[in-house]
């Protein structure tokens, strides 16, 4: 039994259970923190991770099934110590509260500036659908994505 | 339950472990997976369900058999007549199949509009009719008003029901079968699709109508479907508003104001996130909501 998995580009084996969610392989094997199993349910995006490219809630993902496929954390979406373009104008705009949504808000916004570079409001919105901030900072995180697409 | 549940933390012990996810590389070797599993086993598809299993306090099966590899299970097929729907179709990808085909504004509508985006692109339109306990599912109403069928296959070849009959047996599924397929019949017809979320998405919706009709020349009402989810245990037609459309222009304010005289057929069910008395009072508006989309589709 057992899976393997490629994270950030580095490989793991885990003989944990096949349905373990893949946000607590990331954190307790990996000691990949960012994702944040917070709902567990599929719904506050803390824990979202990119998979293949998607923005997928790790805490729905069987660690198994990501066996074969590409997943990027948080962590990995910038070279260590930088920061991404979203990164630079969250920060920027003072859209940075107390952190708990941030990684999330990170990936699903990486993933929007690079597949829709055209975004508009509406869209930030939209795609942010999966992703709760319970510091109800939404305006200044749409503002700061604005910014970043303007700045590409 | 989405709205309202509190920060879930259930530690990965306290979890009933699957001793394992068998990732079938095509449908016979699914359905002999499944076959030799036997109640012990499930297939898993989006496993936006299964995986919250913990949360529900349900045990997690022995086996899972993972089917959303299978190419035959992810593929939209249009016809001339027909469209078939795989059943390991995502809801984002049956969306996106659906945009363009006017007839099928209401399920694109549902099925683009559930959840959140991340979800719909995991979530299967085979989850979303298979899981029995699940009342708030958008594509089942939807799927009733277009009078679907349900293809099932087993080792011993394929069966095809009618939806409604299949929502009666589905929590009785012999082990070793699996949807397949969703065949719907293609018609001139204008449908809508309007559900009540408590907050704008995310969130379960508290009532569901969708809804189909034909149409002639002067507006009036040939045939009308009609299909309410969220509100009961399981989605179902309302064939008292269905008969009270037929002949008439089609109207929103009028289809509301006759949907407001029949809601007492409804029982509405209790849950954390609102009453049922609710989620009945909230049903003629949500009829005239679909009606006026429909008029405009
Ligand atoms: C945050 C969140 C919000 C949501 N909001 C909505 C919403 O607004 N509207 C909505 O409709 N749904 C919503 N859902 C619910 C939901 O999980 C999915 O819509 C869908 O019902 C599940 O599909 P799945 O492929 O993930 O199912 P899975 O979890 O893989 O499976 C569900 C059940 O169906 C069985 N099954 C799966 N495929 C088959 C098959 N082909 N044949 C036989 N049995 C099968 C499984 O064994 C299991 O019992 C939401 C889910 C989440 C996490
Ligand atoms: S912890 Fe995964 S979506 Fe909330
Ligand atoms: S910054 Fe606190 S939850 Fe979003």
């Amino acid at each position: 039994m057992g899976f393997s998995l490629t994270v950030n580009g580095d490989r793991l084996s885990s003989a944990a259970d096949p349905a373990t969610p893949l946000v607590d392989i990331l954190r307790e094997e990996m000691h990949l923190t960012g994702a944040k199993p917070v709902c567990r349910e599929g719904f506050c995006g803390a824990c979202m991770v990119l998979v293949d490219g998607e923005p997928t809630p790790s805490c729905l993902l069987p660690a198994a099934l990501a066996d074969g496929r590409e997943i990027h954390t948080v962590e990995g979406l910038a070279p260590l110590g930088m920061l991404n373009r979203i990164q630079a104008a969250l920060e920027a705009s003072d859209a940075v509260q107390c952190g708990m949504c941030f990684p999330g808000m990170v990936v699903s916004l990486t993933h929007l500036l690079t597949t829709r570079p055209d975004a508009t409001r509406d869209d930030i919105r939209a795609a942010l659908t999966g992703n709760i901030c319970r510091c109800t900072g939404y305006e200044r995180i749409v503002e700061a994505t604005l910014l970043a697409l303007a700045t590409a | 339950m989405i709205s309202g549940s509190p920060i879930q933390n259930i530690p990965v012990s306290a979890r009933d472990a699957p001793a394992s996810i068998y990732v079938a590389p095509s449908l016979a070797a699914a359905l002999d997976a499944l076959n030799e599993y036997g109640p012990a086993g499930a297939p898993l598809a989006g496993g936006t369900w299964i995986m919250r299993s913990p949360i529900r306090h349900e045990p997690l099966r022995s086996h899972y058999v993972a089917i959303g590899r299978i190419a035959e299970l992810t593929a939209v097929r249009i016809g001339s007549d027909a469209i078939e729907i795989g059943a390991a179709v995502t809801h984002a990808a049956l969306a996106a199949a659906l945009a363009g085909l006017p007839e099928f504004a209401g399920l694109a509508a549902a099925a683009g509009g559930s959840a959140n985006s991340a979800i719909r692109a995991m979530a299967t339109i085979g989850g979303n009719l298979a899981a029995s306990e699940f009342a708030a599912a958008d594509c089942v109403p939807a799927l009733l008003c277009l009078d679907a069928d349900v293809e099932i296959s087993g080792r011993d070849g394929r069966d095809r029901i009618g939806l409604a009959d299949f929502l009666a047996v589905r929590s009785a599924l012999a082990p070793g079968r699996l949807v397949t397929r969703i065949i719907v019949p293609r018609a001139e017809r204008k449908t809508a699709h309007a559900r009540l979320p408590l907050r704008r998405s995310g969130d379960y919706p508290v009532a569901i109508v969708s809804l189909s009709l034909s149409v002639d020349a002067a507006n009036r009402v040939q045939a009308a479907r009609i299909a309410v989810g969220s509100v009961e245990p399981s989605a179902r037609r309302w064939p008292r508003l269905e008969a009270a459309l037929l002949g008439r222009p089609l109207d929103a304010a009028a289809a509301a104001r006759t949907a407001a005289e029949l809601t007492d057929e409804f029982v509405g069910r209790d849950s954390v996130d609102a009453p049922g008395w609710y989620r009945v009072s909230v049903l003629p508006g949500l009829v005239r909501r679909a009606a006026i989309a429909a008029l405009g589709s």
